[in-house]
């Protein structure tokens, strides 16, 4: 037996995991329900039962966002911790990195946050309304996020048992760093590139946004994700570290460099997922431009913050990195 | 103003099914006093609950002004209820750790109204019950008569159209019934819908207008 599973966290943790997948089959056997039965013209004792249970599916759905919302910072919390006993790690990133479940696993985890959030969103405005004019929508989110949550799932109970704790593995500065078999920036980007794109990104998702258009702010959104990912990896973070070859997407987090990453991940996370849900309920008739502006709002901090990371290094000694 | 079609209400106790409205349809036009008939455990209270909104029927359409009221999310419901039905309960149902005039500034709590218009309504409807005497006291100073004022100020707050009453005279004596059934007729006469479900015969003497549904093991007789 992995080693793994005799530790206190991992136990728990899957344990809760488990619990919340019991949850989320009795969710998903509810929603096929109400999609397959749902009539909101009928007085009929089946739908008048439908709309009864829709308040428990909802407010099952709504315990799963807040139950997996903390589980995720507990599962950063327990690989964090597993790095003490999986050789070369030094943090969770090296610990995420032991296989190749485990980007996977945070991504789809990340993923399931962002979808229950989207139905939180819907069902909101949907219960505004007299006659849930969003009831379909938000029950195919939740079918979504149900599928989701079976995958995440199986990716933990994958990841956890093909950890091999007598294996070194690459982290922090060996893996992203400048030594012989780091890895090189995707796409075939060099820095000027990567900061070329990052900033241009950035700028086309503002004006995108301020001009509502819908596929360009989504498809500008996406990429600035994915290149606000390696800017931060690659460049901005070595700012915050002060140091060439700490290319670590997660030591940020910790108290020696005062939390920034929770700032600076959770300014990217929900600008990002503000300006997706914009587009999303614009395409199902909801204009929520408060979304908008968040989404505004919280990239321009993102960037500010990364931008002034550089400037203040610079500042202070006069070159770069 | 109140459309009611093949409404059903039974509740599963053990797996098997007690049927306590059965097949109920009738329409009250706006303006009506209706009187619902019946023995105790024919269904009155059960059916003046669906028409209140504090009770979902199992199958069947109930409209208030057109909203169909057993489908209406949670937050709707409050608002409607607090808007549109008034509701005076057997028991007075008024929250003893409040005064009187507390006890009226209720219902507007789900109307989000101002404090100082919520008083001036309150006042006023303490007024038009002939309770505004007795404002600041608690119900438990007050005698059957008064709760039964305070429950009609507290039904009329909002100025709502429909007023359900739930065998309102039980707990009174002859003169206080004969005073509530009086007030009654004042609120009718200003264009109230009134339904009022009692089994006192009391009410088989009023001299005004109204119509009769009788109900008997659910079923309207």
């Amino acid at each position: 037996m992995n080693p793994l599973f005799l530790n206190n966290q991992v136990i728990v943790y899957l344990f809760s995991e488990a619990a919340l997948l019991a949850l989320t089959i009795l969710l998903f056997a509810k929603i096929v329900k109400f999609l397959w039965f749902w009539d909101f013209r009928s007085y009929s004792n089946r739908q008048l039962k439908l709309e009864k249970e829709a308040y428990l599916a909802m407010t099952i759905a709504t315990l799963l966002f807040t139950l997996k919302s903390v589980l995720l910072i507990f599962f950063v919390h327990t690989i964090d911790k597993l790095s003490l006993i999986i050789p070369g790690a030094m943090c969770a990133a090296g610990v995420i990195s032991a296989n190749s479940y485990g980007m996977d696993l945070l991504f789809i985890k990340l993923t399931v946050i962002f979808t229950l959030l989207l139905f939180l969103i819907a069902n909101s405005y949907d219960l505004q309304a007299k006659t849930y004019p969003l009831f379909r929508f938000k029950s195919w989110v939740l079918i979504i996020a149900s599928g989701l949550i079976f995958i995440e799932f199986f990716l933990d109970i994958s990841y956890f048992t093909h950890i091999d704790t007598s294996t070194p593995v690459s982290c922090c500065s060996a893996l992203f760093g400048n030594l012989e078999g780091a890895n090189p920036l995707p796409f075939g980007l060099d820095i000027t590139k990567l900061l070329l794109l990052f900033y241009m990104l950035y700028l086309g998702t503002i004006i995108a946004l301020t001009l509502e258009t819908k596929t360009i702010t989504l498809l500008t959104l996406l990429l600035f994700g994915v290149i606000a990912y390696y800017g931060v990896v690659y460049f901005f973070g070595t700012y915050i570290y002060e140091l060439p070859t700490h290319k670590c997407p997660f030591c940020m987090l910790q108290r020696e460099y005062y939390y920034v990453g929770y700032l600076l991940w959770g300014s990217l996370f929900f600008g990002l997922f503000f300006g997706v849900i914009w587009v999303i309920m614009s395409q199902v008739g909801y204009n929520i431009t408060k979304a908008k502006w968040a989404s505004m709002l919280l990239l321009t901090l993102f960037v500010a913050l990364c931008s002034l990371y550089v400037a203040i290094y610079y500042s202070k000694n006069g070159v770069l990195l | 103003m109140v459309v009611v079609e093949q409404l059903n209400r039974w509740y599963t106790i053990d797996k098997k099914r007690h049927q306590i409205l059965k097949d109920i349809s009738f329409h009250v036009k706006r303006g009506d006093f209706v009187l619902l008939r019946g023995v105790s455990g024919s269904g009155k209270t059960t059916l003046l609950s669906i028409l209140a909104g504090l009770e979902k029927p199992s199958s069947g359409k109930v409209l208030i002004d057109g909203e169909p009221i057993a489908k209406l999310p949670d937050i709707h419901l409050s608002h409607f209820r607090a808007k549109k039905v008034g509701i005076i309960f057997q028991h007075f149902n008024l929250i003893d750790s409040l005064s009187l005039q507390d006890n009226v500034l209720v219902p507007l709590v789900a109307l989000k109204i101002g404090l100082q218009e919520a008083k001036a309504m309150a006042e006023r409807a303490l007024k038009s019950a002939n309770i505004a005497h007795k404002s600041e006291a608690y119900p438990t100073k007050l005698s059957g008569g008064e709760k039964q004022r305070g429950a009609i100020a507290r039904a009329i707050v909002a100025d709502p159209p429909l007023l359900l009453c739930d065998e309102p005279t039980a707990n009174l004596d002859r003169a206080n019934s004969l005073l509530f059934i009086d007030a009654l007729h004042k609120l009718h006469q200003e264009g109230k819908t009134i339904i009022v479900a009692t089994h006192d015969p009391i009410f088989d003497a009023i001299d005004f207008p109204h119509t009769i549904i009788d109900l008997k093991d659910g079923q309207i007789v």
